[in-house]
């Protein structure tokens, strides 16, 4: 029987999300509804008994203190009840389609079965959806489905009905769905015939494969070959199965193998005449530096192979950490997507070495403008695209009891082909677990595969692939999906368990590819395996043997046991009320074997991964900027300088984001030491969070990002190379060890492979990648900064329809986030960004150059300009300066002194917006004034004007407040550093700005600088 | 030494930090999974004080700490009854909060008596919020948690914070002493309802009740994420500022001490 149970909070008690719907109408739409109820829905399609359902229902469904609730038959109905529906003008139900996750509606089913002692029939399901109650809405049914489809509903996830509230009543029309999946289909594996290189590229579109035209001879000479031939006869095998070509596809995909960034890209720079070849950038740029300094830096642990990397946190413990992104899907859906992405890194770190304990969270949204009203029509509008990412990773973040300590948010119009979510995470682990390193894992011959976690469904499927592609219109919806952080918070809570009892050998997550990927690679270590995916288990019936292989359902681990272990592990699993199943085994058979029901559907020489195929390979044309066409603006000096620093101050990039972060649980896990927002007031974001990541060591783990996309406008090198500067300098004014920083890049690049018609700028923006790695590259070669894990994710264009319905291609900004890491030794000793006191001395350190190009002040007045912040000492590709870079260092070091010594008593790095922006930042984080002189700052020119002197974003700076007995220790370790004495904090709250002559250019109030920043104008 | 259980499993998350402040407290803590109670392999008798910590039982579906307390109805009623009647002392942080007030454990008018007469709902504001908050102790509350103690801040994380009940329930509370945690504003006096001081809605500005024993307790604020100075978040402006007035730099967090009263209640 299918019933639905509606739920209600009481009607004298207030709805604060049915008045958030209110409020968010009139914000979008600009209409006024006169209040908002909603009604929470369980649809039981179940064999129960009507006093069962009646027990449940009481006893679970419905809070006696607060909530009303009926059956929709009848079944407890009161007056209160049938009151809700009163005066009602429009319904509007929202529901999951099919196949969607509905955690709530298994919590449904467990309950009830708790409750009744007797566990769920086949077949049973319970699913929620929702009912929106608009009372005194004068509102047409267009403007009703308008709020449904573009605020209530994601129609790819979710579908939604309208009802007129006396239809609702009566019940006319309404229906009780049950969003059952029914695939009436019998699993099955095909054949697929090899006739030519032609045919099997058609297959590939047909299938949505994403196979590279060069490696489909590879792939077809191996099943070709008579040796390989004659094996599989043995299995009764001969042409290649949808099983394979589909695993095949997944572990080649530029998302699984990184084609692109192991290209070969042939550089040629026109301006200068220089040409080179580089082979492959992640060998040369990233793994060549980080391998060298392993070498040499003893805290580095683990890099470049497994889910994360690991570095040394104290004598006990590493820390890991990680970062990727989540473009695609969460383009797609907002919510689903950005949730997916958090709780995906989190098992990053679940699956690094033997196991990782989760101790932080970060994100970094890049989002079109919120308040777009242009022609183009993306998929969902920058604002709600922003609500729904936000949210996103707030439910996986705080339900997973993860601190989300630190993120950045960026608009760009670029971004509204593609939107940007980075997601990374950090973990904790002991040394050694029963005397073995902890970061070491193998699995063994004979070693049993389990999957542990959740179910297998058609979720996800062919993901991996679809961000290897660009977003268009026959992107398959279908690999969209809700993560779930309670099923993976017990599954985390689990494997920690099991590790520590030295029951773990390996373990991977099934992320991108699924098992494909999980059991794919694991068994490259272990020299083989073999699974029988019959045994794999299933949410719902009908999946063919392929969509098991390589479905992305999420929270799932892939873990090799020794037989020995099993009855531990699998009692362990249960206590913590998890599935695990074993799937297979590892094997010395140098092959992937496959069987469904007694018979093998893949049969895979693992080497064929390994084999030879086609390098991809890009030709890089450099245009410099002049050549490009940029120039500096011919801007005069501005005469209102307060204006204009107010303005930039409540400009979209630079104004207050408290309203993500506050959202976000900082403060699980009891070690949040410098939060994300400092100040009296609690809400200026510090340069990098602290967390005591062990509670009884007294190490803090400092860990901070950046990105600066706008610097891809004229340099990509430079870009970069400011990018880590930034990053470097968060973690060194929390009190960071310099010596001790790790590094996490994240590209986000639009395609780069040259096509007339589609990408007429490719080789551009090939030579954009090239550069932004060589600067990757040099920095951190200069500074020993040893990237520990990182990511890239290409294919960042949409196609978006304009006004006429013709497409317009938009692609995102050349984007690289670097998350740092740092070791703060003794946490006391760190540091926050704001004033402390009024009579401290500030100090700016670091050189101010002729450097606007690119920054938050041109971009207010509609400018690029050319000159970009550049690295001291780093020029170009292979422009570097040793000496410049060294007197750099040598501020850094200085740096890490002060705040060890307790010099400081705070310090902020200059970051985007310049000197006016962050002393502004240090002042009203303080709730105290700033007096500072323009005319001491240490300038490159000194004919620097005063704009530029507050608004140039040169690189490498910090603005220190130092107590003035402390003044002469300080100015002695910066002796023939550039350090120069601005001014000092005051009482009066006032931020007074003097330029060259002694002139006064700015004299504002803190609290209306506050009150711009915080969007008050 | 006094023993401490702190219940993990189905979603809780604040486990290992409330076990560290109850360490530092005092108390020999362990860690024990729902289901090791429920099957029998821990017993709660073992065990003076049984803290029911923050976290998102079962995701908060269907309402935060509902299901969780459904199933310690219906497996661990009677332990848990119980372990009150020994003398236990029972706290709900959050989540734990939460759960205590749908298992009816609190108010608890009446000893023995297990009845829903209070709710965690949710938040006024529309949402999760995780901020620090003012609290003021209502020093004629029996509540074994806050004795001695008068005002003290600590951080709030929740989306379903609002205590709600009817103003019969209300006036019973207030006329027993059983609101030992209120929200303030920074001058310690009433919140008044105004956010952000109360940060949810909470009627009487309510952060925390006990029941007619003072045993067991329930409150929305993380005693346990205030574990050492570094967590107040303006733990480096005091530094400074006790520095400069040559004051001694504590590293202990207020939160501790709610703990040290659950420990010292037994001592």
């Amino acid at each position: 029987m299918i019933t639905r149970l509606e739920i209600a909070l009481k009607p004298h008690l207030f709805d604060p999300e049915g008045a958030g719907l209110c409020r968010r109408v009139g914000d979008y739409f600009g209409w006024r509804i006169g209040e908002a109820r909603v009604m929470d829905m369980l649809t039981l399609d179940t064999g129960l008994a009507q006093e069962e359902l009646e027990e449940a229902r009481v006893a679970i469904f419905t809070n006696p203190v607060t909530q009303v609730s009926a059956f929709a038959a009848g079944v407890g109905q009161t007056d209160l009840m049938s009151s809700y529906f009163s005066d009602v003008d429009w319904a509007i139900w929202v529901g999951y389609r099919p196949g969607v996750r509905d955690t709530a509606g298994s919590v449904a089913m467990e309950a009830i079965a708790d409750l009744l002692g007797k566990a769920p029939a086949e077949g049973e399901a319970a699913y929620t959806s929702r009912l929106y109650l608009l009372k005194n809405a004068p509102l047409s049914r267009t403007q009703a489905e308008t709020i449904a489809r573009e605020l209530l509903a994601n129609e790819i996830i979710q579908e939604w009905k309208v009802y007129k509230g006396s239809d609702w009543l009566t019940g006319a029309g309404v229906d009780i769905v049950a969003p059952r999946v029914l695939l009436a289909h019998k699993p099955s594996v095909c054949e697929v015939a090899l006739e030519s290189d032609g045919q099997l590229a058609e297959l590939s579109d047909q299938r949505n494969l994403a196979l590279n035209r060069k490696d489909i001879p590879v792939i077809r000479n191996y099943f070709l070959r008579p040796q390989v031939l004659k094996e599989r006869a043995k299995f009764g095998l001969s042409v290649p199965t949808d099983v394979e070509l589909e695993a095949i596809s997944q572990a080649r995909s530029d998302h699984c193998n990184h084609n692109t960034f192991r290209g070969k890209f042939r550089y040629v720079d026109i301006a200068a005449g220089e040409r080179f070849t580089v082979d492959n950038l992640f060998k040369s740029c990233i793994q060549a530096p980080t391998l060298k300094i392993r070498d040499e830096k003893d805290w580095v642990v683990s890099v470049l192979w497994d889910n994360a990397g690991v570095a040394r946190f104290d004598s006990r413990f590493n820390y890991s950490v990680t970062g990727e992104t989540h473009n695609s899907p969460s383009n797609m859906e907002a919510y689903g997507g950005s949730l997916t992405g958090i709780v995906g890194i989190y098992r990053d770190i679940m699956g690094v070495g033997k196991g990782a304990r989760l101790v932080a969270g970060l994100y970094g949204y890049c989002v079109g403008p919120r308040d777009y009203r242009g022609p183009l029509k993306p998929h969902l509008h920058p604002k709600r695209l922003l609500d729904g990412i936000v949210a996103g990773v707030k439910d996986g973040g705080n339900k997973h009891g993860v601190p989300t300590e630190f993120g950045n948010l960026f608009f760009d119009p670029s971004y509204l082909g593609k939107c940007l979510v980075f997601v990374a995470a950090l973990g904790i682990m002991p040394k050694e677990i029963e005397g073995q390193p902890s970061e070491l894992k193998c699995p063994a011959q004979g070693d049993l595969i389990i999957m542990s976690g959740g179910r297998v469904g058609k979720d996800g499927i062919h993901g991996v692939t679809a961000s290897s592609e660009s977003y268009g219109a026959s992107t398959p919806a279908g690999h969209v999906q809700i993560g779930d952080p309670y099923t993976q918070k017990k599954m985390h809570d689990f494997l920690l368990e099991a590790r520590d009892e030295g029951l773990i050998t390996h373990i991977t997550d099934n992320g991108g590819g699924g098992l494909s990927s999980s059991v794919g690679e694991s068994a490259a270590l272990a020299g083989g395996a073999h699974v029988e995916l019959d045994k794999v288990p299933l949410k719902y019936e009908g999946l063919d043997v392929w969509e098991i292989w390589i479905s992305e359902s999420q929270e799932r681990m892939t873990i090799a046991v020794k037989p020995d272990d099993l009855d531990r592990f699998m009692a362990l699993s249960r206590k913590h009320d998890v599935e695990s199943t074993v799937i297979g085994r590892y094997e010395n058979s140098g092959k992937l074997r496959l069987d469904y029901g007694q018979r093998t559907c893949a049969l895979l020489d693992l080497s064929l991964f390994s084999e030879d195929f086609p390098q991809w390979e890009f030709d890089a044309q450099w245009l410099s900027p002049e050549m490009r066409g940029l120039t500096e603006p011919v801007l005069g000096q501005p005469k209102e300088f307060g204006p204009l620093l107010t303005s930039l101050l409540s400009t979209p990039n630079l104004c207050s984001r408290e309203w993500i972060q506050r959202q976000y649980d900082h403060e699980v896990q009891g070690g949040s030491a410098v939060k994300f927002l400092t100040g009296r007031d609690r809400d200026v974001p510090n340069d990098a969070a602290v967390i005591r990541a062990v509670l009884d060591s007294t190490t803090g783990l400092a860990v901070a990002q950046a990105l600066l996309p706008t610097y891809s406008v004229i340099d990509t090198y430079h870009m970069v190379a400011a990018v880590i500067d930034e990053s470097v300098r968060r973690i060194l004014a929390v009190g960071g060890k310099l010596d001790e920083i790790g590094g996490v890049d994240n590209f986000c690049w639009p395609s780069i492979q040259y096509d007339p018609v589609q990408n007429p700028d490719g080789r551009y923006k090939a030579a954009q990648l090239v550069r932004a790695n060589l600067a990757l590259r040099d920095l951190c070669l200069a500074w020993s900064i040893p990237l520990l894990s990182g990511k890239d994710s290409m294919y960042v264009d949409g196609a978006l329809p304009g006004d006429f319905g013709e497409s317009h291609k938009v692609s995102g900004l050349p984007t690289m986030l670097f998350t740092a890491t740092g070791i703060v030794e003794n946490v006391l000793k760190s540091q926050t960004m704001e004033a402390k006191c009024a009579g401290d001395l500030v100090y700016l350190l670091g050189c101010t150059a002729d450097e606007l190009g690119g920054s938050a002040y041109y971009d207010l007045l509609g400018y690029t300009g050319l000159n970009v912040p550049k690295v001291p000492g780093f020029n170009g590709p292979n422009v570097f300066d040793k000496d410049k870079c060294e007197a750099l260092l040598d501020l850094y070091r200085g740096v890490e002194k002060a705040l060890s010594s307790g010099l400081a008593a705070s310090c902020h790095g200059i970051y985007r917006g310049g000197l006016g922006v962050h002393a502004a930042l240090v002042a009203l984080g303080a709730r105290l004034g700033l007096t500072i002189d323009l005319s001491k700052m240490i300038v490159q020119d000194e004919n620097l004007p005063d704009a530029h002197r507050l608004f140039s974003e040169s690189c490498g700076r910090f603005l220190v407040t130092v107590r003035p007995e402390y003044a002469e220790e300080f100015e002695k370790i910066f002796a023939g550093l550039p350090c120069g004495l601005l001014g000092e904090v005051t009482q009066n709250p006032q931020l007074v700005i003097i330029a060259g002559s002694g002139r006064e250019i700015v004299r504002e109030n803190i609290s209306s600088l506050r009150g711009a920043w915080m969007g008050e104008i | 030494m006094v023993k401490a259980l702190v219940m993990t499993g189905f979603g809780l998350n604040c486990d290992l930090e409330t076990s560290y402040a109850l360490r530092v407290a005092g108390a020999q803590v362990e860690r024990v999974h729902l289901n090791s109670l429920i099957e029998g392999r821990k017993s709660l008798d073992a065990f003076r004080i049984f803290v029911i910590g923050g976290g998102f039982s079962w995701g908060d579906d269907h309402g935060a700490g509902v299901i969780m307390a459904m199933r310690l109805k219906h497996r661990l009623q009677d332990r848990i009854g119980a372990f009150v009647a020994q003398g236990g002392v029972v706290i709900g942080i959050c989540n734990g909060f939460q759960v205590l007030v749908n298992l009816g454990l609190l108010p608890g008018f009446e000893p023995g008596v297990m009845k829903r007469e209070v709710a965690l709902i949710a938040n006024d504001c529309g949402g999760f919020r995780d901020q620090w908050v003012n609290l003021s102790v209502n020093t004629a509350s029996h509540c074994v948690l806050s004795s001695g103690l008068d005002r003290f801040e600590l951080p709030v994380r929740h989306g379903e914070g609002k205590f709600f009940a009817e103003p019969a329930v209300i006036e019973n509370l207030k006329a027993r002493g059983q609101i030992f945690l209120r929200y303030a504003n920074p001058q310690s006096t009433p919140a008044l309802g105004e956010f952000p001081h109360n940060p949810n809605g909470s009627v009487e500005d309510i952060a925390g009740i006990c029941d007619a024993t003072g045993r067991v307790a329930g409150l929305m604020p993380h005693p346990e994420a205030f574990n050492h100075f570094t967590n107040h978040p303006d733990w480096t402006y005091l530094r400074e500022k006790y520095s400069r007035e040559q004051k001694p730099i504590p590293e202990e967090g207020d939160g501790i001490k709610l703990f040290r009263n659950a420990v010292n209640y037994f001592n």
